[in-house]
């Protein structure tokens, strides 16, 4: 008989066998959710020789058999499970900003992967407002130099903004829209890369080829040249021992006498109530899966939910602003080539105080497909009918432009429960959103901006849509427990062995894409757990020292390879 | 569908119609590529030309009147009948497997009973407003009719939009006849969408250049039926309220 061969690209191959953990043994961590942050722990922590089982709400993709080059076949990748949403500016969800599926959100990110500016971290400081996190850029710098050749980031020698520096595999040819942001920028004046920096691979990578800008970036790559922690860290972790259990829904984390957790209970495949017990639990579910899980888990003692003591779990969540700007232009564009991520300018990421208001905005290429466009047109100019069909006939004569906006942390954004339940029985999240004057404003100003740099680069006409993009916060961290849920190790405050990890514990957003500093943070938390070593799983006592990076725990042919020419 | 409103071109005044491929690409076919396509793709691509799914969500009027609607949504008199593209069986296999896109606005029923609600109001307001039903109204009204609920401003009133918000129904009409209708691969023709590229590849990026099995531009001028009410009117678009519909596809 043929054995099944479990395909990551059209050369990688899920290692196999994979090992399975008895029902009832106890094993080290037990990570819920791998996404970005799931994925790169779990590999950190089986190569250091910890027993993980990491369970995943959804499917374990083979990237050949079940992935397509179709907008509509791929709405699987989605966490498309009910989630009310509401507030004065209702978030949309499923599709927009969360994954489902072992890779999660990575699977159908974008890619762009810039690095958050030094000034991310100290927003409160800086302008009395939001809140700065309880370490610095200079903590997570050395975990992003390390990822970004883990990934690895491709992208321009040069990158003028933050903490300049260059990336480890040269850029990406230039397409049209890419062309588009460039052109219109320098005729304003205004610094902008191309190429990058986006998780994509512009030469091929050890058991991974070549992207062939084929435009299908966020439906999932087949190719195998966008990273997602599928084909970047889950091998290894599977290569090193840990078990990645799919179709695994968790219903609660468990709660032992001692007030300390004993491991989760979940969903099988088959609906079937089971148990895995471990002696810490990462909980990576990103923004609101995190929140809605540890609401769940409420119990005596913690009747508000898990690590809930501060009443902050559920609060300050976060959405970017992600205003497409459209421009038709005379001669043809063809939008749907090259990588919607692409080019960009942080020129206006700072705060600036000629402007009314705090922090600022990215101006970056999105790469709409014909449904995806089709459904901006009718939000942006009430395109419907004859107009529709005439708009959609000039889609290749469009350009696309995204305002990526930061949104600040308020304490009234917010996951909560709804009364609904899901096809478990379990309550769904309620999402609640609300823009106040700051972002208002800054997204004003933002739109106008990206308009001009439209009009710059020659379009005769420029219309907008406003939206949303990504989401972080919920479950934020900080030092004072009273108004943070973790540390900044991600460990909670309120139970020693329970941990969050993943896009939730972040304080702020700047105005950068948060794919890469999730995973950046999910390694510096795996080198502090496996520094911690077996106190973790019997001390109360917190360490607040940073481990140490540690350099031997790259995934194969990462290590060494593709230096930054300007580090 | 019925086809009697047509586009015409503006230099004869003769009716555009019959057409096998509307757009500025003739010549130019996706499937027609479908063999440089991974196998998984080109299955699904394909079955989706092919299928005939039956009705299953929606009663056999409401289907009747579903389409009638869609087809002045996403009007497709241009297009010859054995190339229409099926709109209906898209939203029925939606709501019958009560796929979700993964959320729903705390001011709106769930999808399948706001589907039947709204169709509901729109066969009421046109006994109304013309005592015909929907599907006997001349396209110009049944389009005079729809607009009202484009503009936020259902004529007559009714009570189904005070338990929802047009608004929001409408763009869930609009975005499920939209992903029916650009799903398709001959409406990727229309439009010079060069389709799926794996294992291939794209190669020229720049400048809007088309690939080998690409076609260049050939653009040709038409009007929209004289009475219609359907053309973009930046001016008279209704007010953007944020946001509508599923955002999946651009970040």
């Amino acid at each position: 008989m043929k054995e099944h061969v479990h395909r990551l690209g059209p050369m990688q191959v899920l290692p196999s066998p994979m090992r399975h953990y008895k029902p009832e043994e106890i094993v080290d961590y037990c990570i819920v959710g791998v996404g970005s942050a799931g994925g790169v722990l779990a590999q950190r922590l089986a190569r250091a020789g910890f027993s993980v089982v990491a369970l995943e709400a959804g499917p374990f993709w083979d990237t050949e058999k079940d992935w397509v080059s179709d907008e509509k076949g791929s709405h699987e990748l989605y966490w498309d499970d009910l989630r009310i949403t509401g507030g004065k500016d209702p978030l949309a969800l499923g599709a927009n900003n969360s994954g489902k599926g072992v890779g999660g959100g990575s699977v159908h990110w974008a890619a762009f992967a810039p690095r958050f500016h030094p000034s991310d971290f100290r927003v409160y400081s800086q302008d009395g407002v939001g809140a700065d996190w309880p370490m610095s850029y200079n903590d997570l710098k050395p975990y992003y130099e390390l990822l970004e050749q883990e990934i690895p980031v491709a992208g321009p020698a040069w990158f003028p903004w933050g903490n300049p520096h260059g990336y480890p595999y040269g850029p990406h040819p230039m397409g049209a829209v890419g062309d588009v942001l460039v052109r219109g920028c320098t005729n304003l004046g205004i610094r902008s890369v191309a190429g990058g920096p986006v998780a994509i691979l512009s030469a091929s990578h050890g058991d991974r080829p070549h992207c062939i800008y084929r435009g299908f970036c966020i439906q999932g790559c087949k190719v195998g040249a966008k990273a997602s922690t599928l084909i970047t860290h889950v091998p290894d972790a599977i290569t090193h021992g840990a078990e990645i259990r799919a179709h695994s829904m968790v219903s609660r984390v468990n709660l032992g006498r001692d007030g300390r957790v004993t491991g989760v209970t979940y969903f099988d495949r088959e609906h079937r109530e089971r148990v895995q017990h471990a002696r810490a639990v990462i909980v990576s579910g990103y923004a609101i899966e995190t929140p809605r899980l540890l609401f769940n888990s409420a119990c005596p003692g913690h009747k508000h939910g898990l690590a809930n003591s501060s009443g902050t779990l559920g609060k300050y969540l976060m959405a970017q602003a992600g205003n497409v700007v459209a421009g038709r232009f005379d001669q043809l564009i063809r939008l749907y080539k090259a990588p919607p991520a692409h080019a960009l300018s942080e020129e206006f990421y700072e705060t600036d105080k000629q402007r009314d208001f705090a922090r600022g905005f990215a101006i970056q290429t999105v790469g709409p497909l014909p449904i995806a466009f089709a459904k901006q047109m009718v939000a942006a100019i009430g395109a419907w009918g004859w107009g529709l069909r005439r708009v959609m006939m000039d889609y290749n004569h469009w350009a696309t432009l995204g305002v990526l906006g930061e949104i600040l942390p308020w304490q009234d954004n917010r996951v909560e429960l709804a009364d609904e339940k899901d096809q478990y029985g379990l309550r769904v999240a309620k999402v609640t959103f609300n823009l106040h004057d700051n972002d208002k404003k800054l997204i004003e100003f933002a739109k106008q901006k990206v308009m001009d740099v439209m009009r710059a680069a020659g379009a005769e006409q420029v219309v907008q849509e406003s939206r949303y993009a990504h989401l972080v916060g919920a479950a934020r961290m900080g030092s004072d427990p009273d108004d943070s849920v973790v540390d900044k190790f991600g460990r909670t405050h309120d139970i020693p062995n329970l941990f969050i990890c993943d896009g939730s514990i972040l304080p702020t957003q700047g105005s950068a894409n948060p794919g890469l500093t999730i995973q950046a943070l999910a390694a510096r938390t795996a080198d502090y757990l496996i520094k911690q070593g077996e106190s973790i799983f019997s001390s109360n006592k917190r360490d607040l020292n940073e481990p140490g990076i540690r350099y031997d725990l790259s995934p194969p042919y990462t290590r060494f390879k593709g230096n930054p020419r300007i580090a | 569908m019925s086809k009697n409103s047509f586009p015409r071109d503006p230099k004869t005044g003769k009716a555009i119609r019959n057409l096998s491929q509307p757009g500025y690409y003739p010549g130019y076919s996706t499937l027609g590529q479908r063999n440089a396509w991974d196998e998984t793709t080109r299955k699904t691509v394909v079955e989706r030309v092919h299928s005939h799914e039956e009705i299953r969500f929606f009663s056999p009027h409401e289907a009747e009147l579903l389409s009638a609607v869609a087809d002045r949504l996403i009007p497709q008199d241009d297009r010859a009948d054995d190339r229409t593209i099926p709109i209906l069986p898209s939203i029925d296999e939606r709501l019958y497997k009560n796929q979700l896109n993964g959320f729903r606005y705390e001011d709106m029923p769930p999808d399948r009973e706001a589907y039947r609600l709204g169709l509901h109001a729109i066969d009421e307001m046109s006994q109304q407003r013309f005592q015909l039903t929907f599907i006997a109204l001349p396209v110009f009204r049944q389009e005079l009719l729809l607009k009202s609920l484009h503009d936020g401003k259902p004529d007559p009133p009714h009570p189904a939009w005070k338990h929802m918000p047009v608004h929001r129904f409408w763009a869930m009409l609009m975005e499920d006849c939209a992903t029916a209708y650009y799903s398709h691969p001959w409406s990727w023709d229309e439009i010079g969408f060069g389709g799926p590229a794996y294992p291939r590849a794209y190669t020229r990026l720049e400048n809007g250049l088309p690939e080998p099995w690409e076609k260049d531009e050939t653009r040709y001028e038409w009007n929209a039926p004289e009475d219609s009410v359907s053309e973009i009117d930046i001016a008279g678009a209704p007010p953007e309220r944020s946001p509508l519909h599923g955002h999946g596809g651009t970040h």
